[in-house]
């Protein structure tokens, strides 16, 4: 089992709105095939009580490349009987250094979003 | 284009150097809610003031997906710099096109947030 340690990619969600992690929210990982220029989905997960989704992708299968990250906002404000601005939020970005280790956050709100790279 | 102006609007703003996103190239589409093609609306470019004046007529501005998407690389490359974000696209959900919706973008090379304002 990938530790959190181990994985070169985690993502952390946190809902700005309530002040509380974005617990339980669905999220994809995908990569654009270069040459077929279409985007194919490498894993699902969804975060845990702290928000967080660790083990997206293996550090072998983590090639440079172009990758999205998808979280399904919509959904997750549904299942507290909120609607949201956004139906989803998706961040595509471009891994050109392995030796790295990439974190994502999300930090959200029904009606904004913000990420960045650290 | 004369007349109303449009009731969509964004702003870039530049927060790694503190100026408006001038010469960014925007597109706006249109998702058509039974079959999930996306429609490109109008294709711009930021001004001095990192503007898009002319988004979308009223008449254009239908209840349904939108599909904001902003060519960050390019215009970070134009510098002379990179970015982790080949491109920004945030999609949002227009229940009442007769509110003003305004989509800012704030964007650095490692980070950028957006919010629904009006």
């Amino acid at each position: 089992m990938m530790t959190a340690e181990s994985s070169p990619l985690s993502t952390h969600v946190y809902n700005t709105c309530d002040g509380v992690p974005g617990a339980k929210m669905d999220l994809s990982l995908h990569r654009l095939d270069s040459k077929l220029m279409i985007w194919t989905m490498i894993s699902i997960g969804t975060t845990n009580e702290k928000g967080c989704c660790h083990g997206l992708i293996s550090q072998e299968a983590f090639t440079p490349g172009m990758y999205k990250l998808r979280f399904e906002t919509g959904s997750y404000w549904e299942s507290l009987g909120q609607t949201s601005f956004y139906p989803y939020v998706e961040v595509v970005f471009t891994v050109r250094e392995l030796s790295q280790r990439f974190h994502l956050p999300l930090l959200m709100s029904r009606f904004s979003y913000s990420t960045y790279r650290s | 284009m004369a007349g109303s102006p449009s009731p969509l609007t964004t702003h870039v703003l530049n927060t790694a150097m503190g100026v408006p996103g001038s010469n960014m190239t925007i597109r706006l589409y249109q998702q058509d809610l039974s079959t999930n093609v996306w429609t490109l609306i109008t294709t711009g470019t930021t001004n001095d003031d990192g503007r898009c004046p002319g988004l979308i007529t009223k008449q254009q501005f239908k209840p349904a997906v939108y599909k904001m998407h902003f060519e960050t690389a390019q215009y970070w490359e134009r510098m002379g710099e990179t970015s982790f974000y080949p491109y920004v696209e945030i999609v949002f959900t227009i229940t009442n096109p007769d509110q003003k919706y305004h989509i800012p973008l704030l964007v650095s090379r490692f980070s950028y947030s957006t919010y629904r304002g009006s």
